[in-house]
This record gives structure tokens, C-alpha cells and sequence, in this order.
């Protein structure tokens, strides 16, 4: 009896070993691309086979910023991210608005045509977008590579903001309007604290999407444009690995800022539609 | 007469509401299509005159099949191996395990930091100088030389898998989240094994969630561009291949670049809509 127990008891103890093993695994694989790059951006002299560079410096930070122009490049990645979620979130503000709480034929329809862009993928309109703003001299100015972005942020921003606007609970509205709001008090303090973070998470997604993206920066950058993500293209392209690996170390930080702020205010389920793969 | 005219003013109010949406759909996405078909109907080159050899060259070269070949290969067995990895983890993470705050946050890094940092530091941690041939040169027997994993078609399925596993296992993840406890329950006072309550209860259950999760990671997949123009060497899926008809070749192929993207969206388009139709039949 004892051992048959005893038995078991191993049994359940390798099932918990093999779950820990499963998960470390995964964790290591996902992660320590992250570590590997940040050893890779510290290290010098990193030959043959060492766990970790023998002597550690900043040199490469400073040649990412020295040659590199790291802090120019950051000044137009953040003004083109401003511009690409200033102007989604005033397309997605009305345009949601219209989707989320009036009444039109064929919705659902309407909506998933809407967000086509986001599932043809960003290489075949690309160059349609490259040529059209060849012609129109946008290429290499900071809002033509805004608005390209604006092709895969606004079809985000107006899916999270029609469901938040759906959202807002007609009873509310009309309980504001019997203790006497007026249409502005209204606006004020009811429905803008209840939009709120509807438009926040939708700024921040559409703020990754346009930090992030590649495909369509490439098609409409110029030399005045170059964005962190192009630069780092770049940077692998002349194989400069420790010089880009301090380069994605800087660039990386937002990201997990951004990381950190959906994980408390934003479902995860929602990023799903939110972020798409470049 | 008084309502009609009401009932028009509320629908113009409606359409200026949809404007600026309806605007940047087709400034930004139609008109660019219709530019590239056009572009792709032309001659190279030229801008007079019709034509279909950029479609009948690139549809007759052998290479071309290779190619969507590819494609197709790289995003199915990515989308099959997120499946794999993400049912299983997804029921570990139901049942809160110890770190499993972390974990979910892990799984959420793959697609918030940007495509290019992850495929460059995977190419470090795979690379021949990379920690997982140091492991395998030094500590598992019989493997003394370092195992060529990038610039292969296994590597750049693993380097898929890694970017675009999250939209799977988020959904699946949250459907499993959303079922109902009391069923499983239920089945194991009846006297089903966990093994039998998971094969015939909750997998059946959590379908629809995997399936859906997995159509968008097949999208992403399929679409993808930066992961393999930096991590596919001489293995080059059609995205890079439309890229590389404009970057490589002087002067830039404009118009077989563009009859490749059409093909590329028309591809896409058809099999999401086969894979919609699958999903919405009744369950098997």
C-alpha cells in the first residue's frame, strides 16, 4: 500500500517537474534573446565560445549615439508616432462614434471592410502607398510616413473606439440628463470619464503600431526620416551587431513601458486585433 | 414631411461622421491597391499600353512556385507548432501556477517590442556563437560542433513561431478562461479520467478560440516581411521577393513588383476565406 502510494506520489512529482521544465523552457526561449542582445551591447572582445563577454563597456552606446545619431533618429520616430496617433484618433473618434451608436445599414459589413488593411498584408499596399507619395512629394517628410502609418493605425483605433462607444450605457446618459446637466456638463463629466480609457488604450495601441512598423516606413522614408526601426535595419545590414544591439536595447525600452501599461490597464485579449505582426 | 426631412439630416450627420474613416480607407488603402494594379497591368517601364506578361512571366518561372511554396510552408507549420505550444501552456496558466503572472506577460513581449529587435536577438541566441549551441556543445554528449540553425527553413519556422504565437495563445487563453468550470466538473463526477474530461470536454469546447486565434496567426505569418528579410538568408518568401524586385534590380521593377503583391493579397484573401468557411462549419 505504502508503495503503491509512494508510486503515485512520484508520479505526480515528475508531472510537476515536466510542467516547471515546460514552462521554464518557454520562458527561456522567449526571453533570452532579450538577455543575449543586452550581453551583446555591454560586451567587448566576445569571441569563441564564452558564456559572457570578458570585459564589459559602453563604447557601443556611445558609438549609437556619436555615429549612429541615435538621439535624431529617436526625435523622428516619436514625432511621426505623434503624428500617426494624432490623426488616427481624430478619424476614429467621429468614425467610431457613427459604427459604436447610430444606426446603419449593413455594420458589420462596413466594419470588417474597414479593417481589410489589417489583414492584407502591409507589403501589397506598400507600394501603391510608395508611389502615390512619390507623386506628391511625401516620401521623406515626417507626415507622409505619419499618414502611411495612419493606413494600418486608423482601422485599430476605429474597432477600440466604436466598442468603447457601444459600450457607454444610455440609462447613464439619461440619468445625467433628469439631475439637469446640460449637453455640455454632460459631455464633460459623464461621458468624457467613461470614453477615457477606451481612447487611452487606443492611443497607446496605435502608438506601438506606429513605433513599430517597418514595412511601411521603408517603402516612404528618406534620409531625413529614418526611423529606429529602419536604422536598426540598417545597422544589421552593415553588420555592426554590438553597435545595433545597443541600438535595440534604446529602442526597446518604450516597448516595455508600453508592456508594463497594457498589463494594468488594458485585457490582453483586446491587444489581439490590436497588433499586427510587420 | 418635417420628420423625413429629420430623418435626412441624421443620416448626413451619419456619413460626416464616417467620412474621415471612409477618407483614410480609401486614400490609404483602395487608392494604393488600384495604383498597383494598374501599375502591375503595364509594361516595365513604360507607361504606355496593357499588358499581362509581368503576371505570365512571374506565374511561368519555376522559382515562382518555390516561392509561394515557401510562403505557404513557413506559415502553416508556424501556425500548426503556435497551436502545439499554446494549448498546453494555456492549461498550465488556467490553473495559476506559481509565476504565472510572469508568464503571461511573457507571452504579450513577442508582439509589443518591435518584429526587427526580435529577429536580430534571436539571431544571436541561435547563431553558432549563440547560448543554445554553447549548451549543446558543452553539456549534451555526442554534439561537438555547433548546430546550424539560422538561414534554415527550421530556423525561420522557429523564429516564426516565436513572433507570432501570442495571438493563439492569448485567445486560446481566454476563451479557456471564459468556460465553465461546472461542465469539467460535472464530467469528473460521472466518472471521466482527466485525460477523457480533456479530450472530450474542454478541447472541444476551447476549438473555436484556437481556431480563431490561429487564423490571425497564419495572417501574420503569411504577411510576414522583417523577420525574413533579416533572418532568411537565400530563403526568401514573397514579400521579400516583391522587396527585393524593387531594392535589388536597377532600374526597380515596378511592375513585376506589383503584379507579385497582387497575387500575394489575392493568395491571402483566398485563404482566409476557405479557412472562414471551415470554421464556421458545424463542429466536427
Amino acid at each position: 500500500m505504502t508503495t503503491a502510494r509512494q508510486y503515485l506520489q512520484a508520479i505526480f512529482n515528475a508531472k510537476k517537474l515536466l510542467i516547471y521544465t515546460f514552462l521554464l523552457s518557454f520562458f527561456l526561449y522567449v526571453m533570452s534573446p532579450f538577455a543575449m542582445i543586452l550581453a551583446k551591447s555591454v560586451g567587448k572582445d566576445w569571441f569563441g565560445r564564452k558564456w559572457l563577454p570578458p570585459t564589459l563597456t559602453l563604447d557601443w552606446y556611445r558609438w549609437a549615439v556619436e555615429v549612429a545619431g541615435i538621439p535624431e533618429i529617436t526625435k523622428n520616430t516619436l514625432i511621426i508616432a505623434a503624428l500617426a496617433v494624432a490623426i488616427s484618433t481624430l478619424i476614429g473618434i467621429p468614425t467610431g462614434w457613427a459604427l459604436g451608436r447610430r444606426s446603419i445599414p449593413g455594420k458589420e459589413v462596413l466594419m470588417s471592410i474597414i479593417l481589410l488593411p489589417r489583414m492584407i498584408p502591409p507589403i501589397c499596399y506598400a507600394l501603391g502607398v510608395a508611389r502615390i507619395f512619390y507623386r506628391l512629394h511625401l516620401v521623406n517628410t515626417h507626415i507622409g510616413v505619419a499618414l502611411a502609418h495612419v493606413a494600418i493605425c486608423a482601422p485599430y483605433a476605429i474597432l477600440v473606439l466604436s466598442s468603447t462607444f457601444e459600450g457607454l450605457d444610455e440609462r447613464v446618459l439619461e440619468a445625467a440628463s433628469v439631475c439637469g446637466a446640460n449637453a455640455v456638463r454632460r459631455f464633460f463629466h459623464v461621458i468624457l470619464p467613461l470614453v477615457m480609457p477606451g481612447i487611452l488604450s487606443s492611443m497607446i495601441f496605435t502608438f506601438t503600431t506606429s513605433y513599430n512598423e517597418f514595412t511601411l516606413t521603408l517603402m516612404t522614408f528618406g534620409p531625413r526620416t529614418v526611423t529606429l526601426p529602419i536604422r536598426t535595419y540598417l545597422a544589421v545590414g552593415e553588420g555592426y551587431w554590438e553597435v545595433t544591439a545597443a541600438m535595440s536595447v534604446i529602442l526597446i525600452i518604450p516597448s516595455f513601458i508600453v508592456l508594463f501599461l497594457i498589463q494594468r490597464e488594458v485585457a490582453p485579449e483586446k491587444l489581439v486585433g490590436g497588433f499586427k505582426g510587420v | 414631411m418635417r420628420d423625413f426631412l429629420r430623418w435626412q439630416k441624421r443620416n448626413l450627420v451619419t456619413l460626416l461622421m464616417l467620412a474621415p474613416g471612409l477618407a483614410s480607407f480609401f486614400g490609404l488603402f483602395v487608392y494604393p491597391i488600384l495604383v498597383t494594379i494598374v501599375r502591375s497591368l503595364k509594361p516595365e517601364g513604360q507607361s504606355a499600353g496593357w499588358t499581362l506578361e509581368n503576371y505570365i512571366n512571374f506565374l511561368s518561372k519555376p522559382s515562382a512556385r518555390g516561392v509561394i511554396l515557401l510562403t505557404f510552408i513557413l506559415a502553416i507549420s508556424s501556425t500548426l507548432l503556435s497551436i502545439v505550444l499554446s494549448v498546453p501552456l494555456a492549461l498550465i496558466l488556467r490553473e495559476k501556477v506559481r509565476g504565472h503572472r510572469l508568464l503571461r506577460l511573457t507571452i504579450l513581449v513577442p508582439i509589443t517590442v518591435p518584429g526587427l529587435i526580435g529577429a536580430f536577438g534571436l539571431l544571436l541566441f541561435w547563431g553558432s556563437r549563440g547560448w543554445v549551441n554553447l549548451f549543446l556543445t558543452q553539456f549534451v554528449p555526442f554534439i561537438h560542433e555547433p548546430i546550424r540553425v539560422n538561414y534554415t527553413i527550421p530556423g525561420l519556422i522557429l523564429f516564426y513561431v516565436w513572433h507570432y504565437f501570442p495571438y493563439t495563445c492569448i485567445t486560446t487563453l481566454s476563451t479557456l478562461e471564459s468556460l465553465d468550470r461546472s461542465i469539467e466538473e460535472a464530467a469528473a463526477v460521472a466518472g471521466a479520467n482527466g485525460w477523457q474530461v480533456l479530450r472530450h470536454i474542454v478541447l472541444p469546447l476551447i476549438m473555436p478560440g484556437i481556431l480563431a486565434g490561429s487564423v490571425l496567426t497564419f495572417m501574420a505569418a503569411f504577411g510576414s516581411f522583417s523577420i525574413p528579410l533579416i533572418t532568411g538568408g537565400n530563403y526568401r518568401p514573397l514579400s521579400v521577393e516583391i522587396y527585393t524586385q524593387i531594392d535589388v534590380f536597377t532600374p526597380a521593377r515596378w511592375s513585376m513588383a506589383s503584379a507579385m503583391a497582387i497575387v500575394m493579397a489575392a493568395l491571402q484573401v483566398v485563404f482566409l476565406s476557405l479557412y472562414m468557411r471551415i470554421l464556421r462549419r458545424p463542429a466536427a
